[in-house]
């Protein structure tokens, strides 16, 4: 902690600095931590920028490296993604497999982990984890034929069950580890005051449990939204999701880039601006029960 | 209180969803039953499928079917059929897809249906007036498994002005070829003389009709790899010499047509061999910086002659397992007829049916230099671009393993012998 930073040619003083040398050190730190930040940012956020930029040229500029900066902007791409090809539909799909698959799986797998936590029942989440475990292209084959059997493919019935089974055991494994930091002697002091055990769960467990149920869902909520090898062989014309209608823009014989990214945006913009609200929870909840012990 | 109201508001608010959840499902599925058949076709995202989506109302109002119609880009269109044919589906009646690519493997997994009474039954449709070669390639074990809609043949697509510039005819030869490409590249500082595709795989169909010009071809008569035969390793070494002694600084080998076909359009390179099928990225405006200088020519001759590959490659094939055949093949019919084949091939898009490409009409919207290009090379073509086996993807891995050796400055004649070792044993596992 105490060791002193090698002097950087970036905090070179035209004239001496009239304060004691003690300050010197927090200075160079602050002038580090910013380079650092900003460097970090601009590598995280550059291609985010890149793609935004993107979609606002036309593509013959795209390929342009004089016009990297410097360009017309064009709002066609967003007029072709949003009107001429009904990506409000493609949005509409996504999030309602989203929600729903998210609603459900939070539904079965909260008492579930509840159940595992309160009564340790270590191999049953072990046997919840295999789900993570297999490889999801390894399931499509023997999925499709079930479900193409039962004529569900093409319906949003099969969608938002194949995203609850990699949801699920995330959501499993996240609320057993939060339960397991929550005091059983709450529940204890609720039952001796006549509350039944599933009356504790509810109405003290549960309400306590708010940040991992939001990590929990948001998590599952954006693996759906993102999810495309699922929605690629399981949807139908009318029910497929955002990732998989990006394809749309890239043909045989021609590369629509403009809109490509166009779409693009309009895929990730709703994701980013649920998880720019909702980041505190999600880092709350991810490191609930990590000090336990 | 609060708390109280809380859960039982989250009980009902899922149990409607619950409720919801089950009657969306159930209600998915439903599919044919009750009043007009429904036929699923699955197409590849292209400017044929946008062409044939605008006239499907006529087809719809004609049989009384409704079409119902899935659209996917190629690589996505692959997954679909590997894993729903592989599960035995009946969800799908007609598919599009790659002859060369997948037509041997799903032909031999039988996944398409045996169209050969079919393609007799209409005289008015008329069979024979498909070309050749691509019918070879939708033929296997003698039996019809698809109708070809789009073909593709290998020309020189080249800068006018830069040749105008350094007083050189368009190349008729591979050393006319060379020598344009070297004094483009002298003249113009940053273009480059000459671009191509350079990804292992990606290369190896447009690096077959240099192959076939310099007199080679992947498997010889017997069926035996013949990548490492003088003429073949002439061919490599040439190909690979040209993107690296006249190609773009710091040439990538992992480009594919979007990047070769870039550097061409931003005006980075002066001559480029490609497919015509995409002739379009260079010649429109919305995505060309050289759209009223661009030229083509047929491929230039080496010692074999100028030999390109003339392929289909899309056609359209009946899933074995579909229980509307008879209709799907109306389909075809109509989808193929003459008369759409030429509203698409004026769209852009070559087809596969010779009195089109006779009718002037066939070529009215192509550019003169291009018709008259592809015109040579659909009569001397080869039927394919690429190692015709079932495991096309490992193959052209394999076979475009020298290609980019040879650019990157490698020996590419050891290149060959090697992948040449690995391709015979593709050849003996099958």
């Amino acid at each position: 902690m105490t060791t002193t930073l090698p002097a950087r040619p970036v905090i070179e003083t035209p004239r001496p600095v009239p304060t004691a040398p003690r300050r010197r050190k927090p200075r160079a730190y602050k002038i580090f931590r910013v380079v650092a930040l900003t460097l970090t940012v601009l590598l995280f956020i550059a291609p985010l920028v890149w793609m935004f930029i993107a979609s606002l040229k036309t593509n013959v500029d795209i390929y342009d490296a004089s016009k990297t900066v410097f360009f017309t902007p064009t709002l066609d791409n967003y007029d072709n993604v949003l009107s001429r090809n009904n990506y409000f539909g493609f949005i509409f799909n996504s999030f309602w497999v989203a929600l729903l698959s998210t609603l459900f799986s939070l539904l079965i797998g909260v008492p579930a982990a509840y159940a595992m936590s309160r009564f340790a029942m270590h191999r049953s989440a072990l046997v919840v984890l295999m789900a993570r475990i297999i490889p999801g292209v390894s399931l499509l084959v023997p999925w499709y034929f079930i479900f193409a059997n039962m004529r569900m493919v093409g319906g949003f019935g099969v969608l938002i069950l194949s995203h609850m089974f990699v949801a699920l055991p995330l959501i499993v494994y996240i609320m057993i580890s939060y339960f397991d930091s929550t005091p059983l002697e709450l529940e204890e002091q609720a039952q001796v005051d006549g509350l039944t055990h599933i009356g504790a769960f509810l109405r003290i467990t549960l309400p306590l449990s708010v940040p991992g149920l939001a990590t929990a869902g948001i998590l599952s909520f954006i693996f759906s939204w993102n999810n495309f090898m699922f929605a690629l062989v399981l949807s139908g014309a009318n029910t497929k999701t955002l990732p998989v209608a990006i394809f749309n823009f890239v043909s045989y014989a021609s590369i629509d880039w403009g809109s490509l990214m166009a779409a693009a945006v309009v895929v990730t913009v709703p994701i980013m601006v649920i998880a720019l609200f909702t980041q505190k929870y999600i880092v709350s909840g991810l490191t609930a029960g990590a000090t336990k012990g | 209180m609060k708390r109280h109201s809380v859960v039982r508001v989250a009980a009902i608010v899922a149990a409607t969803f619950l409720a919801a959840g089950t009657l969306t499902a159930c209600s998915a599925g439903a599919s044919d039953d009750g009043g007009a058949k429904t036929l699923r076709v699955t197409l590849a995202n292209h400017v044929w499928t946008d062409t044939i989506k605008s006239k499907l109302p006529e087809f719809e109002a004609a049989t009384g079917l409704t079409v119902e119609l899935s659209q996917y880009g190629e690589d996505q269109l692959s997954d679909q059929y590997n894993v729903k044919l592989n599960a035995g589906t009946d969800e799908i009646d007609v598919m599009m897809y790659r002859p060369l690519q997948e037509g041997k493997l799903f032909a031999k997994n039988g996944y398409l249906a045996d169209l050969s009474d079919d393609v007799e039954a209409n005289a008015d449709w008329d069979w024979s007036d498909f070309q050749s070669g691509p019918v070879e390639s939708t033929t296997y074990d003698g039996n019809v498994v698809g109708v070809p809609i789009i073909t593709e043949q290998e020309v020189l697509y080249y800068r006018k002005d830069l040749l105008a510039k350094a007083g050189l005819e368009v190349p008729t030869t591979m050393e006319e070829l060379e020598a344009a490409a070297k004094a483009i590249k002298e003249q113009n500082p940053g273009v480059a003389g000459f671009v191509a595709r350079t990804g292992k795989s990606a290369a190896v169909t447009q690096f077959s009709s240099f192959l076939y010009s310099f007199g080679g071809d992947f498997i010889d008569e017997d069926g035996n790899s013949a990548i490492a035969s003088p003429e073949a390793k002439e061919a490599y070494a040439f190909y690979g010499g040209l993107i690296r002694d006249y190609g773009p600084e710091n040439v990538s080998t992992d480009m594919s047509w979007p990047e070769a076909m870039a550097i061409f359009t931003q005006g980075q390179a002066g001559l480029y061999t490609e497919a015509d099928s995409l002739y379009k990225n260079a010649t429109d405006p919305e995505t060309s910086k050289v759209s009223d200088t661009v030229g083509f020519a047929p491929m230039p001759a080496g010692p074999g002659g100028s030999v390109a590959y003339n392929v289909p490659s899309w056609a359209l094939g009946i899933n074995a397992e579909s229980a509307y055949s008879a209709e799907a093949w109306s389909f075809i019919e109509w989808a193929t007829s003459a008369k759409l084949t030429l509203e698409v091939q004026q769209d852009g898009v070559p087809g596969a049916r010779q009195s089109v490409w006779e009718d002037p009409e066939g070529t009215s919207t192509y550019p003169a230099d291009l018709a008259a290009a592809i015109a040579t090379s659909t009569k001397n073509g080869v039927g394919h671009d690429r190692p015709r086996v079932i495991k096309v993807p490992e193959a052209r891995e394999i076979v475009g393993d020298p290609i980019v050796i040879a650019i990157t400055g490698g020996d590419s004649d050891a290149a060959a012998d090697a992948a040449s070792d690995a391709f015979q044993g593709i050849l003996d596992d099958e």
